[in-house]
């Protein structure tokens, strides 16, 4: 006998769409695409490092920046595009 | 902590205290448990609040290879590790792709373990033992290098007059005890004080650190002077590493078992929201000081080599505990963080073990009619067998482990795509899903024991990752759209 979770269910109702997710609006990943490419230092001279900016270097400190903007987008994901139905305090 | 720090009786009786506090935190934790369930020993009732929910998830996210590891790794190539805050972050973005769907089916059908998901979603009882083997070697691999990390912070504070070896006996049993009182609950509620504590040792650090080689902007300068390439920019291939990071740890960490069991014990969606909201900023708190701690090493105490690098944040504390008395108890502030880290990341690790064996192999293999109370009850006894044979382990290896104990990363990532993929794609079916497992095992395995662990600058375990993902994609475009749904 298999245990009642590992018993095969219905999986296809589990594909139903939630209300909203990040993954379904290009607007969230294109947006993370342009922070990603201004967090990783490939655009600027090899081996520059510019004046210091809050005492690191220049490259440093935009991609702590974009670190920063990052994080700022990722909450207005979660709270902007990331709807459940299932949005009740549910115990145990 | 090795080279360079020692504490006095007074340091280490309150370190002391601090440890068997947590066994306290473990009783009260098992006076708070509902039931026998797994449910409850597994997850703590699936009713995790924001604020222990935010704080497990960091202490347990931030592990002691974040305190050691990155600020030797940043020592080594100066800001080049900037990297590290980027990859951090990206575990985050990496629950965003499936963290919404995977939490609403996994509160519709109670599940307790990833390897429910997987047999639920795949209904394939081969496919869900491999994953979950794999799970439990990258998951052993992980509490190893946490444990053989509290033997050489033991050894360190007591000047060697303790061994590695009994540091290790006496933090993992400390560990276990608390974990097998309460299981998640004992566990997440040590969480917050190590959260807490683990907060505080850095913020001591940015404070203290960088002040070691006159201000952050004097290290930054002196650095520039020395070694020019560690504050400039890395190179076009690093900046491909940056990437392959990225996807290591973002599509990796996100799916580390305790991680995925801490989405399943959250008390709501919006408590979920709200904590991954707050996650997405530790890394600035956390990773990027190890950084800045890592470059003023670079600067204060050049010329460590090897092993000795990794020892470079215990030599600046030591070089802080000499300045006055209030360093020192900083320093003993930081030690308690460092055994926070350690301990709070091994515990979650061994109690997902716990989880992952009972419910995955012993009930759906062994013995499927077992009861609730039965099978918490051999959870606990996993757990106590698990911690005795990696303490062995850590106890006979030495600092250069077979290279088959440091793989986890390699091998867990080619579970993301049952995830990533499973959850959206309905016609993901069982035999692609597992083939582009092996397939991704075979390519990132090969490249790594044939001790070629980068390919133009991507990890091998991405590598194998990529080549997954190419067979899931394949498998569902061959597919007939008429055959869709799952087998």
């Amino acid at each position: 006998m298999v245990p009642p979770s590992h018993r095969s269910a219905q999986p296809s109702s589990d594909f139903e769409e939630l209300p909203s997710e990040p993954r379904r609006h290009p607007i969230v990943w294109v947006v993370y695409a342009v922070l990603y490419a201004l967090a990783i230092p490939w655009y600027w001279p090899d081996g520059y490092r510019g004046p210091l900016v809050l005492g690191l270097p220049t490259w440093v400190a935009v991609t702590a920046g974009s670190v920063v903007l990052l994080g700022i987008w990722t909450c207005f994901v979660i709270r902007r595009y990331w709807q459940d139905e299932f949005q009740d305090e549910v115990g145990p | 902590m090795s080279g360079g720090v020692s504490f006095g009786s007074g340091a280490l009786v309150v370190v002391g205290l601090y440890l068997l506090s947590m066994i306290g935190i473990g009783w009260l934790g098992r006076r708070h448990r509902k039931d026998d369930s797994l449910s409850d020993f597994y997850l703590a009732g699936r009713a995790m609040g924001f604020g222990v929910l935010f704080l497990t998830l960091y202490a347990t996210q931030y592990s002691g290879n974040t305190l050691f590891g990155y600020t030797g790794r940043s020592y080594h190539i100066g800001f080049a590790w900037t990297v590290s805050i980027l990859f951090m972050f990206s575990i985050i973005v990496g629950y965003l792709l499936f963290a919404p769907r995977l939490v609403r089916v996994a509160r519709s059908h109670a599940f307790i373990t990833p390897g429910d998901y997987i047999q639920h979603r795949f209904t394939s009882r081969g496919l869900t033992l491999l994953a979950t083997v794999l799970m439990i070697y990258a998951l052993g691999n992980y509490t190893l290098a946490q444990l053989k990390a509290m033997g050489a912070a033991v050894e360190g504070i007591t000047d060697g007059a303790v061994p590695s070896a009994y540091g290790i006996v006496a933090l993992a049993i400390i560990m276990v005890i608390y974990e097998t009182l309460g299981g998640m609950r004992s566990v997440a509620w040590t969480d917050v004080i190590q959260g807490v504590v683990l907060l505080v040792g850095f913020s001591i650090l940015l404070f203290v650190i960088p002040g070691l080689g006159g201000g952050l902007g004097s290290v930054v300068e002196k650095l520039s002077k020395m070694e020019p390439k560690m504050s400039g920019v890395p190179s076009l291939e690093t900046c491909n590493t940056w990437i392959s990071y990225i996807f290591l740890l973002g599509c990796g960490a996100a799916i580390y078992p305790q991680a995925i069991q801490r989405l399943y014990a959250a008390r709501s969606v919006p408590v979920l929201k709200r904590s991954l909201s707050v996650m997405a900023f530790m890394p600035l708190t956390t990773t990027f000081i190890a950084l800045l701690c890592g470059v003023t090493g670079a600067v204060v105490l050049p010329g460590l080599e090897g092993v000795e690098s990794d020892q470079v944040l215990a030599r600046l504390c030591a070089l802080v505990m000499s300045t006055s008395v209030l360093g020192y108890w900083l320093v003993v502030v930081v030690f308690a963080a460092a055994l926070a880290a350690l301990m709070s990341t091994a515990d979650s690790a061994l109690l997902s073990i716990s989880s992952m064996f009972t419910r995955d192999i012993y009930q759906a293999h062994l013995r499927p009619q077992s009861s609730q109370a039965e099978l918490t009850l051999v959870g606990k006894v996993v757990s106590w067998v698990v911690v005795v044979v990696l303490v062995a382990i850590a106890i006979v290896t030495d600092k250069t482990l077979v290279r088959l104990l440091e793989l986890k990363f390699e091998v867990l990532i080619q579970i993301v795509p049952c995830f990533f993929l499973g959850l959206y794609w309905k016609r993901l079916s069982t035999a692609v899903v597992t083939t582009g497992m092996l397939v991704g095992l075979v390519v990132g395995l090969g490249f790594t024991l044939a001790g070629q662990t980068r390919v133009l600058g991507f990890h091998a375990g991405v590598v194998g990752l990529f080549a997954n993902f190419g067979v899931c994609a394949l498998g569902v475009w061959l597919r007939p759209v008429a055959e869709g749904g799952n087998r």
